[in-house]
């Protein structure tokens, strides 16, 4: 298969980045987050690379990229062996140096400065490839919902939380 | 039965079941069947992978919410990721975790599936004293406008100025406090979701309801179901993971209601694949807009769904569309809103000012329309594909053209579209943006909460998966399907009180042809 043409195949659907895994791993990664617990579908690599998208990706008072990163891993710990497997790959091509030919840039999204970092995020939004609009709508889906699910977002959006009704019932048992 | 066992883990269970009636899936179609074929003496067991849940569990918390009550933590999607899908996972599936909206099946719709897809016997005279009793039993009716939230209430206000036709919803709910966190699970037994009234119906009756079991197969030997092969799931981490425990039923009947992505799934995996069995599946594709309002509209509070308009269904050739709303928590409002970075945080400030309006695509009524499909993965998971086809994406245009507009007439400082990056519209000069803006897969966010067909009814065998007399599997005499995937198309209406009717109708006919 030409790398070209597992591009073009979709994200989730299948063992589409096999091919390219052995290249990928050669490329270093600037492993600048560190888990603080135990990882359930992550390597450390992977762990640092999502953590990297999460800082650039949530920009919140409190967002906290490790914290980010461990809630995906939760996520993804649920999903099919296939979507672990396609999801692991995910990563390490987000960071390939390899993907970045296609972008100009030569250096893992990891060690990119911010606006890099910016414009690599817009290319894979706006590229002609699916794997690649797949791949920035489930990265970003993914750390935006770990992030605004947890109550510590609720006070910068103006989210008051729920309203204390606990012991309230508003019928009795149903019956028949 | 002389047992009370009711709700039952399955981790506390080891070994083989028998039953007379084994139903897969305790949502809006297995839980009334239970019911009826309870009530009719039967002795039936309801499978369900979900875990049980009651009013306690339920925090209005979304992190703990999603992973409790929807299929992939709320993640599930199409296979190129291009439409979420909101689907529930628990004992009393999606009714634990809908918006309460019930409407009764149009009319026109039932006209269609009898003339086009040949079935027979379900016309809303069989249907109507069906949705009475049911009416009844789940307290639906009509909200009151004076009862609605800012955001349902700007939906109707927006839909009169630009002159279309706009009605407060239905709901099966006792008492509600509106407190806005239907989709988190009612905190106070208000929503009469299938876990607190059906299934204790059938629980009344001696049924079984047994949670945190998935079907993995039917065993199917000479054209007769002879089991149900299950894998007990964790009860840790909202019950993901599986154990080694392994469960076996036993019934004279089996009955799939497990959903339009369970129920094909579990045929797949059973050997009855072909045909049309995970074709045809139809998701009322949903475009939507915030909106943003001076005052604010606390889009997180108040019953969420309680304005609709159908002025749009009928379009004459083109695709119809109905208009709801959806209630914004941080979590649903950060999906749904695009960008990343400074620029998503900018829109996330504005939750307590910002309104959600949806517009949902009426498919699968043209006979170009294929629909989707689902497969299965090697591990066994379902996999849905659903290409959204041209004309489908027109009325998609054209219900956010609609939802723009009724919300500048409304009185909204702007309006975004789900584009990324969004579109904003602050005056109808704006609405120029839509003849160039991108209408494809991962442009723009599509979502879909109504899960339909993929084993539809039909007379004829080549083109239908059960009979729409009784839903019986045209060619295993012990099977029979009873939930949302025998849709032929989709509905035009949120599709729950769709399934209660016809659950109730079937379980009655399987009752007086009881073999």
């Amino acid at each position: 298969m030409t790398r070209r043409s597992f591009l073009k195949r979709g994200l989730f659907g299948g063992a589409l980045l096999a091919a390219a895994g052995a290249g990928l791993a050669m490329w270093p990664t600037l492993m600048k987050h560190h888990p603080r617990k135990p990882l359930l579908v992550l390597d450390a690599r992977g762990f640092a690379i999502l953590a990297a998208i999460a800082a650039r990706m949530v920009d919140a008072p409190g967002a906290d990229p490790i914290e980010i990163a461990h809630g995906v891993d939760v996520v993804i710990a649920r999903e099919s062996h296939e979507a672990q497997a396609d999801f692991r790959q995910l990563l390490l091509l987000f960071d390939s140096a390899l993907a970045g030919l296609m972008d100009a840039h030569v250096r893992p999204f990891t060690s990119l400065s911010f606006d890099e970092q910016g414009s690599v995020l817009y290319a894979w939004r706006d590229s002609r490839l699916a794997l690649r609009q797949s791949g920035y709508k489930a990265l970003r889906n993914l750390t935006a919902a770990a992030h605004y699910a947890s109550p510590t977002c609720w006070e910068s959006v103006g989210y008051p939380g729920p309203p204390k009704i606990s012991g309230m019932v508003a019928t009795p048992a149903a019956t028949p | 039965m002389s047992d009370k066992i009711g709700f039952i883990d399955g981790n506390s269970l080891d070994g083989e079941l028998t039953c007379e009636v084994c139903i897969v899936g305790s949502g809006a179609g297995g839980a009334v069947l239970a019911a009826r074929l309870a009530a009719a003496g039967k002795e039936v067991i309801v499978l369900e992978e979900g875990g049980h849940y009651t009013r306690a569990d339920f925090h209005m918390r979304e992190d703990e919410a999603f992973p409790m009550l929807y299929q992939e933590s709320g993640a599930r999607a199409t296979k190129d990721l291009s439409i979420a899908i909101l689907q529930g996972r628990a004992v009393g599936g999606s009714t634990v975790a809908n918006w309460t909206t019930s409407f009764r099946t149009p009319e026109s719709v039932l006209d269609q599936w009898a003339r086009v897809h040949g079935v027979r016997e379900l016309g809303v005279g069989a249907l109507n004293p069906h949705w009475d009793e049911i009416e009844k039993r789940l307290s639906i009716a009509q909200i009151s406008l004076e009862e609605t939230n800012r955001n349902n209430r700007l939906l109707y206000d927006g839909c009169k100025a630009i002159g279309l036709e706009a009605k407060t919803t239905f709901r099966n709910t006792r008492n509600c406090f509106k407190s806005g966190y239907c989709g988190m699970g009612c905190p106070v037994d208000a929503k009469q979701s299938m876990n607190i009234t059906y299934l204790p119906d059938a629980i009344a009756h001696g049924a079984r309801v047994v949670s945190r079991c998935r079907v993995d197969r039917l065993v199917v030997e000479a054209g007769h179901v002879a089991s149900a092969e299950c894998t007990v799931l964790s009860s840790d981490d909202y019950g993901y993971a599986e154990t080694p425990q392994r469960l076996r039923v036993r019934a004279k009947k089996f009955v799939l209601s497990a959903g339009a992505i369970g129920t094909p799934s579990i045929l797949i995996r059973s050997g009855l694949s072909g045909g049309v069995v995970g074709r045809g599946t139809y998701l009322h594709p949903v475009i939507g807009v915030t909106a943003r309002y001076k005052d604010p509209v606390e889009p997180f509070y108040g019953a969420p769904q309680s304005v609709a308009s159908h002025a749009l269904a009928h379009r004459g050739d083109k695709v119809g569309l109905f208009m709801e709303t959806a209630p914004l928590h941080p979590m649903l409002a950060a999906i749904s809103s695009s960008g990343f970075g400074p620029q998503h945080r900018a829109i996330m400030t504005e939750l307590p000012h910002l309104a959600a309006h949806i517009a949902l695509a009426i498919d699968g009524f043209h006979e170009s329309e294929t629909g989707g499909t689902v497969t299965v993965r090697p591990s066994g998971a379902p996999l849905v594909d659903y290409p959204i086809p041209p004309r489908i994406w027109e009325a998609l245009r054209e219900g956010l053209r609609t939802l723009i507009r009724l919300n500048l007439a409304a009185g909204a400082d702007w309006v975004l579209s789900g584009h990324d990056p969004a579109l904003r519209f602050s005056s109808e000069r704006d609405l120029g943006q839509l003849d160039s803006a991108p209408f494809a897969p991962n442009r723009v966010n599509i979502f879909s909460a109504h899960i339909m067909g993929g084993a539809r009814m039909g007379d004829d065998p080549a083109r239908s998966v059960v009979r729409s007399s009784d839903c019986r599997h045209h060619s295993v005499s012990n099977l029979h399907i009873v939930d949302g995937s025998i849709f032929p198309t989709s509905l035009g209406v949120n599709p729950q009180e769709t399934i209660y009717g016809i659950a109730q109708l079937m379980g009655d006919r399987m009752t007086q042809s009881w073999q």
